[in-house]
C-alpha cells in the first residue's frame, strides 16, 4: 500500500519576494521521483489550507536523500508553506503523474525548455535527465518582471545550452514574451524536442508555434487538483479526441497536440 | 480486550453491511482509484461515482474551488456509463472484494429508471443509491429532490424497477428535508442518504466573475458537519425506524461518532478522502476499537441523542 512520505524542511533559498525554493529530507521520494512528477503536499494544519496542494518535484538527490520544490506565494496553500521554518514537517504523497520523456533524445540536436516564471519548477530534475541522456537543452525563461526571472539563478552551471531571459518591461533580458523569442530562435535551431511550462496563456501562444516547426514537444500542464489521483475529476484540460482529459493521470505532461486550444 | 464478536455489522433495513463507514458518492472514483492507498474489502460500501446511462462528460473547468474548512465543486457529474462501468470497473471491485453500492443520476426519471434496469442483472451490487440531489447539473439532480411529489415519483418508478435495497441521497438545499425525506420513504426508498453538498459560490473580487465555471457548487467538507448533523438529527426524530446514512464532512472518529448519535446507522466519508485516501479504513479501526473499549456494538450507539437522558459510554480503561 502506499502512503505518505513524511519530509522535513531542511533549508529555504529566496529568490525574490515570494519566489522560493524549498528543500526537504524525504529519501524515499528522492529515489522514485522521475522529471515532470508531482506531490500532493499536506502541510501541518487542518482548516487553511484545506485540501492539499500539488507541486511538481523540481529536483530530487537520491545520494543525499533530499527533494526540492519552487514555490510563488499565490493563496493560502503557498503561504503555508512559505511560514514554515527548517525542522518543520509536512506530508508528501505521491509521486504522481506521467513524466517527461527523454527517450530518443541524445547529442545530436539540442532541445528547448521555455517557462514562464515559476512555471520553471519542474525543469532542474528534468536537465539532470537530459544530461545523463547526453542531451542538451536552451533555456527560455521569461516573466512579467525581473523578480519572476530571477529564479534564473536556479539554473546556474545546470544549463548544457544557452540561457534566453525577457520580461514584459524589458527589464532583464529582452523585452516581451518569452515565446516570441524562443519562436526566433527555433526559425534557425533545428531542436529536437520543447519542453513547457507556464500559465495557459503562455501554452496557448507556444502550441502552434511548435505545431508549425513540427517540434515533438511536452507540456507540463496545470490545473486545479482536488486529490491528484484520479478520483475528483477536478484537474480537467479540454482535450481533441475526448471531451475531457484527467491532468493528474493523463498528465500533467501532455503533448499539445492533445489539447483544445 | 477482545472486540465483542462483530461489533461493527450494521443493519439498514434490507441492506447489511460489514461496518458502517462508507465512501461518499464523488469523492471516491470507482474505488479503484484507491486500491493503492486502501484495502478496498475493509469498507462497509463503497458508493461509486454517479453512473449514467451514457458517459457524461461534466463541466468546463474551474471545477474546485477551496473554501475555509471546505470546497465548492461543480464537476457535474463526470462519468463513465453503466456500460463501462459494468465491463471495466465492477468486475475488478469485485475481485477485491469490495462492497459496492452504485449511484445513479439521469435527466429524467426514464433515465433513472433505464439506468437502474441496466444495473439489474449485474453480480455484485449490493444496493442502489438514487441521486436525486447534484446541485451541478442543468436538469434532473436536485430538481427531483428538492420537491416532494417529483421525489415521490421517481423513488416510486425506481422502487418498481429494482429489487435491491434502495437508497435515495437526499438534498439539503431543499425547501423542507423533512418532507423530501418522507416523500422517499413513503414511495418505498429503504433507506436514505443525507445530505449531499449545498449550494454555494465564491467570485474572484478581482474579474467579479464565478471562481467555478459553472456558476454556482456543491460546498463540502468540515465546513458543512453542524449542518448535516442537525439535519440527520431533524429527520430521525421525523421519521423513526428509517434507517439512515449520515454524510457531512467527517474526518475522523469523533466527527463518526456524532452523527451515529443524530441517529445515523451508517455514514460515508466524503471530500476526506481527497486529503487522506486511507481516511476510510483507518475509521474503520477507530471505530472498531472504540467499541472494544466500550464494551459496544456500532448498532448501539445509533440514536443516543434521542435518548431520553445524557448517558455516558463506560470508558473503560481509557477514561
Amino acid at each position: 500500500m502506499r502512503s505518505d512520505h513524511p519530509a522535513v524542511l531542511l533549508r529555504t533559498r529566496t529568490f525574490a519576494p515570494s519566489l522560493f525554493s524549498q528543500t526537504f529530507s524525504c529519501p524515499d521520494l528522492a529515489r522514485e521521483v522521475a522529471p515532470g512528477q508531482f506531490v500532493m503536499l499536506e502541510v501541518p494544519e487542518r482548516s487553511r489550507p484545506y485540501l492539499r496542494r500539488a507541486y511538481s518535484v523540481a529536483d530530487a538527490r537520491p545520494d543525499a536523500g533530499e527533494v526540492e520544490f519552487l514555490v510563488k506565494t499565490i493563496g493560502p496553500g503557498t503561504s503555508a508553506l512559505e511560514r514554515l521554518t527548517a525542522g518543520s514537517a509536512v506530508r508528501l504523497l505521491g509521486p504522481f503523474g506521467k513524466p517527461f520523456s527523454v527517450d530518443s533524445l541524445g547529442p545530436r540536436r539540442p532541445c528547448a525548455v521555455v517557462a514562464g516564471g515559476i512555471g520553471a519548477a519542474p525543469f532542474p530534475l528534468l536537465y539532470r535527465a537530459l544530461a545523463r541522456a547526453g542531451a542538451t537543452a536552451d533555456l527560455f525563461l521569461g516573466g512579467r518582471s525581473a523578480a519572476d526571472v530571477s529564479i534564473a539563478a536556479r539554473f546556474a552551471g545546470i544549463v548544457g545550452g544557452d540561457v534566453h531571459l525577457s520580461t514584459d518591461d524589458g527589464s532583464v533580458g529582452e523585452r516581451g514574451f518569452i515565446t516570441e523569442v524562443f519562436a526566433r530562435r527555433a526559425e534557425s535551431v533545428p531542436y529536437a524536442a520543447v519542453f513547457a511550462c507556464g500559465p495557459m496563456p503562455m501554452f496557448a501562444a507556444l502550441a502552434p508555434i511548435v505545431a508549425r516547426l513540427r517540434i515533438p514537444s511536452q507540456f507540463s500542464t496545470e490545473a486545479a487538483m482536488g486529490c491528484g489521483f484520479g478520483a475528483c475529476l477536478a484537474c480537467v484540460i479540454p482535450g481533441v479526441d475526448k471531451p475531457y482529459l484527467i491532468s493528474c493521470q493523463e498528465g500533467p505532461i501532455l503533448d499539445p497536440a492533445r489539447i483544445r486550444w | 480486550m477482545v472486540a465483542p464478536t462483530g461489533a461493527l455489522p450494521v443493519r439498514l433495513g434490507p441492506l447489511e453491511l460489514k461496518n458502517p463507514i462508507l465512501t461518499a458518492s464523488g469523492t471516491f472514483g470507482y474505488g479503484l482509484e484507491f486500491q493503492d492507498f486502501v484495502d478496498l474489502s475493509r469498507i462497509g460500501g463503497i458508493c461509486t461515482k454517479g453512473l449514467s446511462l451514457e458517459p457524461h462528460a461534466g463541466n468546463p473547468p474551474a471545477r474546485i474551488w477551496e473554501t475555509p474548512s471546505g470546497m465548492l465543486n461543480a464537476i457535474g457529474l463526470q462519468n463513465v456509463g453503466i456500460a463501462a462501468f459494468l465491463n471495466e470497473k465492477l468486475p475488478r471491485l469485485r475481485e477485491l472484494g469490495a462492497t459496492v453500492i452504485a449511484n445513479v443520476w439521469g435527466d429524467l426519471e426514464e433515465d433513472y429508471v433505464a439506468v437502474v434496469r441496466a444495473l439489474e442483472e449485474a453480480e455484485g451490487l449490493a444496493a442502489v443509491e438514487l441521486n436525486i440531489s447534484c446541485p451541478n447539473v442543468e436538469r434532473g439532480g436536485m430538481l427531483f429532490g428538492n420537491s416532494p411529489p417529483a421525489t415521490a415519483s421517481l423513488v416510486a418508478r425506481v422502487r418498481a424497477a429494482t429489487r435491491r435495497p434502495l437508497i435515495v441521497k437526499l438534498s439539503p438545499n431543499a425547501p423542507d428535508l423533512v418532507e423530501s425525506a418522507r416523500a422517499a420513504r413513503d414511495a418505498g426508498a429503504d433507506v436514505l442518504s443525507l445530505v449531499n453538498t449545498f449550494v454555494g459560490m465564491a467570485i474572484d473580487p478581482e474579474t467579479a466573475r464565478p471562481r467555478l465555471s459553472f456558476g454556482t457548487g456543491g460546498l463540502s467538507g468540515p465546513a458543512i458537519r453542524p449542518l448535516a448533523v442537525r439535519m440527520v438529527y431533524q429527520v430521525a426524530k421525523a421519521l423513526p425506524g428509517t434507517p439512515l446514512i449520515g454524510i457531512g464532512g467527517i474526518a475522523d472518529l469523533s466527527d463518526v461518532l456524532e452523527f451515529l448519535a443524530a441517529g445515523a446507522t451508517a455514514i460515508q466519508v466524503g471530500t476526506s478522502n481527497f486529503r487522506d485516501p486511507a481516511v476510510s479504513v483507518r475509521l474503520v479501526g477507530e471505530l472498531e476499537a472504540y467499541c472494544a473499549s466500550r464494551r459496544v456494538t456500532a448498532a448501539d450507539l445509533v440514536g443516543r441523542a434521542h435518548g431520553p437522558a445524557p448517558s455516558r459510554l463506560d470508558a473503560g480503561a481509557e477514561g
